[in-house]
């Protein structure tokens, strides 16, 4: 290896370490004693590693509720993303509808208003509904992102009219294609948007803590933040709380980002 | 199997006119082509048959049955694309017995199919593969497969020998020419090369601009196109076309100032009449005959056996190809002496349409 091939691969390796480091050591705290972490200067590695704040977690702040709570709400989020974006991305990429063109213009304007923007008439509009404090209010904002819907069609417009064309010959009905040509075809983009939804709605904070009052309901980051708040001082039990919030989504991520990363690069690979 | 009958096909996409009332009968067991320039909207009428375009007006039989308003799947049509159009998703086995899964046909009916088209084709080796590990011979081979699994009708190609190289398309050529011969079906086939054209129909159908030009037997058309633009169209290199006006003393005479003569359907003009004659480079000859003129080889194309040869009379002219056998005697900048046999003219009004063809 010549010296220049040396030194990138040198920088990269810190910029992975000052990027991994601090994950490292909420893990490494997360097995501390109470108050070792705060020590000067802090240790790396615990002295007596204990799963007491775990216990203290699951046990006493019952975060297991909180939990099952992200799972189902990322989980549910993440399913009906993809029922209903991926339909639309390939009914505006390639079935030929009156204000087609349009309407994904118009869609695609509305992606410059940031979401908080919309919180509010949400939330009126959901009161009005009787979806609040419901998981049910939760998962509404998910339900068809117009950046999801964007991601599915652009993927699917590198699908050739000609295949679809020749589903229709052989007597595939819309659904039929749909389900059989191009769900296929898509896999890597549906990983892709995926990964993205349940990262996206398994850390969102703003939305839940506005729309979920109830204790019985709030998710992990909600929880963790009232949490860290009575336990400011802890750093102990308050790293326990993120690995529990950052461990699932991480080790998905890891599992699927082969997937991941070829549906983030099909758009310039493809021809 | 059955004939087709397209009548007053016509197809408008916004303002612009496509199809302008195009009638069409192909008998049953026919290989037609339809050949034109790109544009000319022989592939907007392919698939109009096969149903993926709706057409403006006009109506389509196939068989005894009328499909103008019928999906695709009823009309007992297969259809061969371009792109080959595979499931990459699927193997050869899959993509083949696709439409009968949908069809919900029975196993053993499905396995029987695929089996039978893969002999046919040869392609029983490659039938647990996917697409993408297949060449593109092999891909076309499976989207014909894949058509014959379906027992259709009517075969529709459109242009299915575009996307291979040359050494392969006039195998596939070969190929297309024997399954027809092998299975019988009535196939209708498009393409802009007219070579493909030339060599695979029974009746070729030249089509511009959204109408029919002439409808013929290869030979017919190359032996008697009904216009300029067909004449044009079919053979290589393409036939030279000379302005000339009848002269007084009932020869052609053309621009530069010489005279040629004429078959004898050139008398019933009268003397100042333009027209324009047609003549084949191979029907041109080379050597000293009572009629034959001095002509400059300005640049030869040598092709191994052949050569093609562009005479120029006066400079800034329009040179005449000429094509002969090669016996390396010839060089660029010679003077030969070139005769155009009045029977091998071809004439032509200046409506650009044929007085009368040579042989009449």
């Amino acid at each position: 290896m010549s010296l220049r091939r040396w030194s990138v691969t040198l920088f990269a390796a810190l910029v992975a370490l000052v990027t991994i480091a601090p994950l490292l050591w909420m893990v490494s705290v997360s097995f501390m004693v109470r108050g070792e972490a705060a020590q000067f200067p802090p240790p790396l590695w615990p002295a007596n590693p204990t799963l007491e704040n775990y216990r203290l977690l699951f046990g006493t702040f019952g975060v297991g509720r909180f939990l099952l709570n992200s799972v189902l709400i990322s989980t549910l989020a993440t399913g009906l993303a993809l029922l209903f974006t991926i339909p639309a991305g390939y009914a505006f990429a390639k079935l030929r509808f009156k204000g087609r063109d349009a309407i994904f213009r118009m869609l695609v304007a509305a992606l410059v208003v940031p979401g908080q923007v919309g919180m509010l008439p949400l939330f009126l509009e959901l009161k009005a509904m009787g979806l609040v404090n419901s998981y049910a209010g939760a998962l509404v904002p998910w339900l068809a992102g117009i950046f999801g819907i964007f991601l599915v069609r652009q993927y699917c417009l590198s699908i050739p009219d000609e295949m679809l064309e020749a589903a229709r010959i052989d007597g595939a009905s819309e659904g039929q294609i749909l389900r059989r040509i191009v769900l296929p075809i898509l896999t890597p983009i549906i990983v892709t948007l995926a990964v993205y939804v349940f990262l996206s709605s398994w850390n969102d904070f703003m939305w839940p803590l506005i729309i979920l009052a109830d204790q019985d309901l709030v998710t992990l980051p909600v929880a963790l933040a009232v949490n860290s708040r009575q336990n400011v001082q802890d750093y102990e039990i308050m790293m326990a709380g993120a690995v529990v919030t950052t461990l699932p989504v991480l080790i998905l991520f890891l599992a699927l980002q082969r997937y991941y990363l070829s549906g983030l690069l099909t758009g310039s690979v493809k021809g | 199997m059955a004939g087709l009958s397209i009548q007053g096909a016509r197809k408008s996409f916004g303002t612009t006119e496509v199809l302008k009332g195009v009638s069409i009968d192909v008998a049953d067991g026919e290989f037609t082509v339809i050949v034109g320039p790109s544009g000319c909207g022989k592939s907007t009428l392919l698939r109009a048959v096969a149903g993926l375009e709706e057409l403006t007006g006009g109506s389509i039989v196939i068989g005894d049955r009328d499909v103008t308003s019928l999906p695709p799947s009823e009309r007992g049509i297969a259809m061969v694309f371009q792109s080959y159009a595979l499931y990459p998703h699927l193997t050869v086995r899959e993509n083949m017995a696709f439409g009968l899964k949908i069809a919900k046909a029975a196993k053993s009916e499905i396995d029987d199919a695929v089996r039978r088209a893969a002999e046919i084709l040869n392609i029983e080796a490659l039938l647990d593969r996917k697409p993408a590990a297949l060449s593109g011979g092999q891909r076309q081979r499976v989207a014909i497969g894949r058509a014959i699994v379906r027992q259709p009708q009517i075969f529709l190609f459109d242009e299915p020998l575009s996307n291979l190289d040359a050494d392969l398309r006039v195998r596939m050529r070969y190929e297309f020419a024997s399954l027809h011969r092998q299975l019988g079906t009535t196939t209708l086939y498009v393409t802009h090369d007219q070579v493909e054209a030339m060599t695979l129909a029974d009746r070729i159908i030249v089509l511009r601009d959204g109408r029919i030009e002439q409808v013929g037997t290869p030979r017919e058309l190359y032996e008697r196109p009904a216009n300029i633009f067909v004449a044009q169209f079919l053979g290589t290199p393409r036939m030279n076309i000379l302005p000339a006006t009848i002269g007084t003393d009932g020869r052609g005479a053309l621009e530069d100032g010489r005279s040629i003569a004429l078959p004898p359907l050139a008398a019933a003009l009268g003397a100042g009449t333009p027209l324009s004659i047609g003549i084949r480079p191979e029907d041109i000859a080379i050597g000293n005959a009572p009629d034959a003129l001095p002509f400059t080889i300005r640049f030869i194309e040598r092709l191994g056996g052949l050569a093609t040869l562009h005479l120029g009379g006066r400079e800034g002219d329009e040179p005449i190809a000429c094509q002969l056998r090669d016996d390396g005697n010839l060089d660029e900048g010679d003077t030969v002496l070139a005769s155009l046999p009045p029977a091998h003219l071809h004439l032509f009004g200046a409506d650009g349409q044929a007085l009368r063809t040579v042989g009449e």
